[in-house]
């Protein structure tokens, strides 16, 4: 036997029906045989012929008792139905497309929402242990959560028991950094500051060298520096050794080399040693203070511990802390906060999707089974049990849903891949997106669900046919079709896909009211640039000021401390001259360090008194602008000019109002009441602020002032790199979380559509078909094709009706889970829900057209002779 | 099961087709054939059944099949006993002669007593 005869009995082998061929013929070459010898034994060839067949014995009973001793492998009768499943859906291409692109979209869209929603809250922290790791605050007597002072973080870690170690890091903020301590151009990267043991806490070793020492992290201390992978790589050209970088002008050695991927809450370049700054107060509230439980000890006592600490901190400091207490809780949770109901949102639209796609499924898998059910009868006759018969109709749908399923991950990966490349800077961890074991997982653990919900309640219903009924009645048994099963169906998936219309409405509603929601400032045409000014350089700011306003397309700028939307603002309590010095100071507000034409250059009007100018120096008085909150709660129905103003930001330092200015969003869009004090940079009042930032009003397009803004920076200042961007960039990403849950709601909620149109389509094309006869004889009595189709089209629109009015009532019910995300729109807003019914009944009718207008060109006579 | 109807102990068959295998490859008929001869007719058996027992066989891996041309260059298919058959048939003949045997030694006894 030849290896290419070899190979096609292999194949053979494989395919049962070719066995019981080969045992056939087995059979026939025995018998010839036999009948050969009782010839050569002096028979003729009739009579030996009949001997032969004696002598064997029953050919069918043998061959199935053969069989039977094949059968004795499981796989095989598994095999041999689903070669019979994979015949039959070939037959069907028509249903099989329709099945495999409803499955595709449904399974594809629950596993792109389960990815995200997995890699977001789910998954771990890329940290050892994170569940061990917490986030610690300190709480002001009114719950205000503020970040952590240096010196209070250091009470913490020399007296808290409950931990395994405790560390802290400056907010990230950028910095001009040289990647080559001897020539080349400067940089703008983040830099983040971190303490003594920062990564041994949070569990992650460098790739290359070492954590910072404890000398280094000392005040006085040698200069170092640790890198991220990506800033090796790209910048330093991932050179060994490492040597230096400029920091601030300053050669500085780099120690170590973090990880691919490493961040601690946003990215960060450059990592520095951030307790070698002498100097810091217990009121300066800088830090992220994340701290391992110690094992064995649980969330609560450790709160316990901290909060007794906070108050024997308390007694002995008095004002000079604000921590009452301490607000202590996982690292995940505060990391994901606000994203948790944007991805519920998500996950459960992604999972009325899958509904939908499971009802088209089933109904079209009910459809089908009306058609082949004299198929299965006749088979059931023959000989087939019913738990044969089941097994065969759930393969059929099971193979479905795994080629449904390998389509969905394809369709989730494409997918995956762009929302990855969309949101990896504006949602946390989006950049761990992957379609991994676990998503595997549960891709799985659905169609195994889809198989249960669709597969075998129409596989029941067939199986268990009376064979009887159903062949007596020949076309006549189809005619009793079960109508309300299917009108439920349909109507279910279109109560389904106008509660996604409906909260996809709400939300770009809400997107829209959130970007054209008043800023408090005309945030349109503004350049931002920041920069690092050298110390004690205030002649020079008004230089680069003059400069940046005097170029052509600009017509005003300014600084500011802190750009209005920006993450990471604080704010600090807020007294009058009358308030005791310790806590319960009357307001919170913000804190910004402008120049003298910043709210002329926003164009922030100013509502009472003045705007800074040139003479709030050094030397003059000290003065302030609040927002109308802070008076309004300072100094109730007075006229809060001429009042004395302290804020924790300038701790012992009094300021004169002299002007109060509207409210600007100065955190989020859309803006709440965000209280806010400002200072003229003309006084200099911190000079521990390291960054600075130019607003730059524009004629025209700010994109394109950008590049002369650089430009002329880099004429200005050789030595440090700014970093440029626009205020409306700024506003688009502050509405990013919600942006996320918009698209995502659409997408769905266009793909519900589409299903549901599908749905419809289907289920009237079976109506129009089993009804064939019917509507002939109709027609024969002299109805018009037009009348036949407004009748199919009333059925449907009734269908249509009934779901949209479900699906009202649950669209108000569910909106009550994203009544939290809303902007500028009731959840019962009837515009929207009209909408939503509009679009749901025009899809019924177009998804029903089709079939209906076939219906009205029906030829009476094939109808009613054709069987 | 009367002896006349040819019909064996069971599991015998299973043996008499190993042995007959093991005198040498040989298709279903000659199988069957090789058995009637061997046993002088005792052993006639429907020759059918030899075709499910192979099949059990195969399965344990104690014969192997393959397709050959035969001497008139017709298609036909081939069994051989493998080495794991070739232990399984020890044993069957070890365990049929113990009990051959043991029956024997009792009827001779019985005979003795009475």
């Amino acid at each position: 036997m030849s290896w290419f005869d070899a190979l096609r009995q292999r194949a053979a082998d494989l395919l049962g029906r070719a066995r019981d061929r080969d045992l056939d013929e087995e059979i026939a070459h025995h018998l010839d045989l036999e009948t050969a010898r009782q010839v050569s034994r002096g028979c003729d060839p009739v009579t030996a012929r009949a001997r032969a067949i004696a002598r064997f014995g029953d050919t069918r009973r043998i061959t199935d008792a053969t069989r039977d001793e094949r059968g004795g492998q499981p796989l095989e009768g598994g095999m041999q139905d689903l070669r019979w499943a994979a015949r039959s859906l070939r037959k069907s291409p028509g249903f099989t497309a329709l099945a495999l692109f409803t499955l595709t979209l449904g399974i594809g869209a629950t596993t792109v929402a389960f990815t995200v929603l997995d890699s977001v809250l789910l998954k771990p922290l890329p940290y050892r242990d994170a569940d061990r790791l917490v986030l610690v605050r300190e709480q002001t007597t009114n719950q205000a959560l503020l970040p952590p002072s240096y010196p209070n973080f250091v009470s913490w870690r020399e007296n808290a028991r409950s931990f395994d170690g405790v560390a802290s890091a400056m907010m990230p903020s950028s910095q001009t950094v040289w990647p080559s301590a001897a020539d080349g151009d400067p940089l703008r990267v983040p830099t983040m500051g971190v303490s003594r043991r920062f990564f041994a806490i949070l569990g992650a070793r460098p790739v290359l060298g070492r954590e910072f020492s404890d000398d280094e992290n000392a005040v006085g201390g040698p200069r170092a520096a640790m890198v991220s992978y990506e800033f090796w790589q790209t910048q330093m050209g991932g050179r060994t050794p490492l040597g230096s970088v400029r920091l601030g002008d300053t050669p500085t050695p780099v120690v170590g080399v973090m990880p691919p991927n490493f961040r601690f809450i946003s990215v960060a370049d450059v990592y520095f040693p951030h307790e070698q700054m002498p100097g810091t107060v217990r009121s300066s509230h800088n830090y992220l203070v994340v701290a391992r439980l110690a094992p064995g000890v649980a969330l609560e006592s450790a709160r316990a511990e901290m909060a007794a600490l906070s108050k024997s901190l308390l007694a002995t400091f008095g004002n000079a802390t604000q921590a009452a207490n301490t607000d202590i809780r996982l690292l995940r949770d505060y990391l994901v906060a606000d994203y948790r109901t944007m991805l519920s949102i998500v996950f459960g639209a992604a999972g009325l999707v899958l509904l939908i796609a499971c009802t088209n499924l089933t109904s079209a898998l009910l459809a089908r089974g009306r058609a082949r059910e004299r198929e299965i009868v006749v088979r059931a006759a023959l000989g087939a049990s019913r738990a044969r018969l089941m097994r065969q109709l759930v393969l059929e749908s099971s193979l479905l849903v795994v080629c449904g399923s390998v389509m969905a991950m394809l369709l989730a990966a494409g997918a995956l891949h762009i929302i990855g490349a969309l949101g990896a800077n504006l949602i946390p961890r989006l950049n761990e997106l992957a379609l991994d074991a676990r998503v595997f997982a549960f891709v799985a653990s659905t169609a195994v669900a889809t198989v249960l919900v669709v597969g075998v309640y129409p596989a029941f219903r067939l199986a268990h046919r009376d064979p009887g009924v159903a062949l007596r009645g020949g076309r006549g048994a189809a005619m009793t079709v079960r109508a309300p099963v299917w009108r439920l169906l349909v109507g279910f998936e279109i109560a389904l896909a106008v509660v996604l219309l409906i909260g996809s409405t709400l939300l770009i509603r809400t997107l829209h009211n959130i970007l054209t929601a008043d800023t408090g400032f005309d945030a349109h045409g503004i350049v931002t640039a920041a920069i690092t000014p050298r110390e004690g350089d205030g002649d020079r700011l008004e230089e680069i000021r003059s400069e940046l306003s005097a170029l052509p397309g600009a017509s005003g700028a300014a600084f500011t401390s802190r750009l209005p939307l920006s993450w990471g603002n604080m704010s600090a309590p807020v007294r009058r001259t009358t308030d005791p010095g310790d806590h319960d100071w009357p307001a919170m507000a913000g804190f910004r360090i402008i120049s003298p034409d910043y709210f002329a250059v926003l164009r922030q009007p100013v509502l009472r008194g003045r705007a800074f100018s040139a003479a709030d120096r050094d030397g003059a008085a000290l003065v302030a602008v609040i927002t109308p909150g802070i008076a309004e709660k300072l100094w109730p129905g007075q006229d809060p000019i001429g009042k004395t103003i302290g804020t924790n930001f300038l701790y012992g330092k009094w300021m004169t109002v002299v002007g109060v200015v509207a409210e600007a969003s100065s955190w989020t869009m859309p803006k709440g009441s965000q209280n806010e004090i400002y200072v003229p940079l003309g006084q200099n009042p911190n000079k521990s602020e390291g960054q600075i930032v130019a607003v730059i009003r524009t004629t025209g397009d700010p994109n394109a002032l950008i590049p002369a803004v650089r430009t002329r920076l880099r004429q200005l200042d050789p030595s440090s790199a700014a970093q440029l961007g626009t205020m409306d960039d700024r506003i688009e990403r502050s509405a990013a979380d919600r942006k996320f849950a918009m698209l995502a709601l659409t997408a769905f909620g266009v793909i519900a559509l589409l299903l549901a149109g599908v749905g419809i389509y289907g289920v009237i094309w079976y109506i129009v078909t089993t009804r064939t006869h019917d509507i002939g004889v109709r027609m024969a009595l002299g109805a018009t094709g037009q009348v036949v189709q407004a009748g199919i089209l009333r059925d449907a629109t009734l269908m249509a009706a009934g779901g949209i009015g479900v699906g009202i009532v649950g669209g108000v019910l569910a909106t009550h889970y994203i009544q939290a995300t809303l902007y500028g729109v009731s959840r019962l807003d009837p515009k929207t829900y009209a909408i939503g019914a509009a679009i749901a009944l025009c899809t019924a009718l177009l998804g029903a057209y089709i079939p209906a207008r076939h219906s009205s060109r029906i030829d009476p006579m094939v109808a009613i002779r054709g069987e | 099961m009367g002896r006349d109807t040819g019909e064996l102990l069971p599991g015998t068959f299973e043996m008499l087709i190993l042995k007959a295998l093991s005198l040498g490859t040989m298709h279903g008929w000659g199988i069957a054939e090789r058995i009637e001869r061997l046993s002088g007719g005792a052993c006639a058996v429907q020759q059918g059944a030899v075709y499910p027992v192979l099949q059990r066989l195969l399965r344990r891996g104690w014969v192997v099949a393959e397709w050959r041309a035969t001497e008139n260059h017709r298609r036909a298919r081939y069994y051989r006993v493998t080495a794991s058959g070739k232990r399984q048939l020890e044993s069957e003949v070890e365990w049929w002669r113990r009990t051959i045997g043991g029956v024997d030694r009792v009827l001779r006894s019985a005979a003795q007593e009475a």
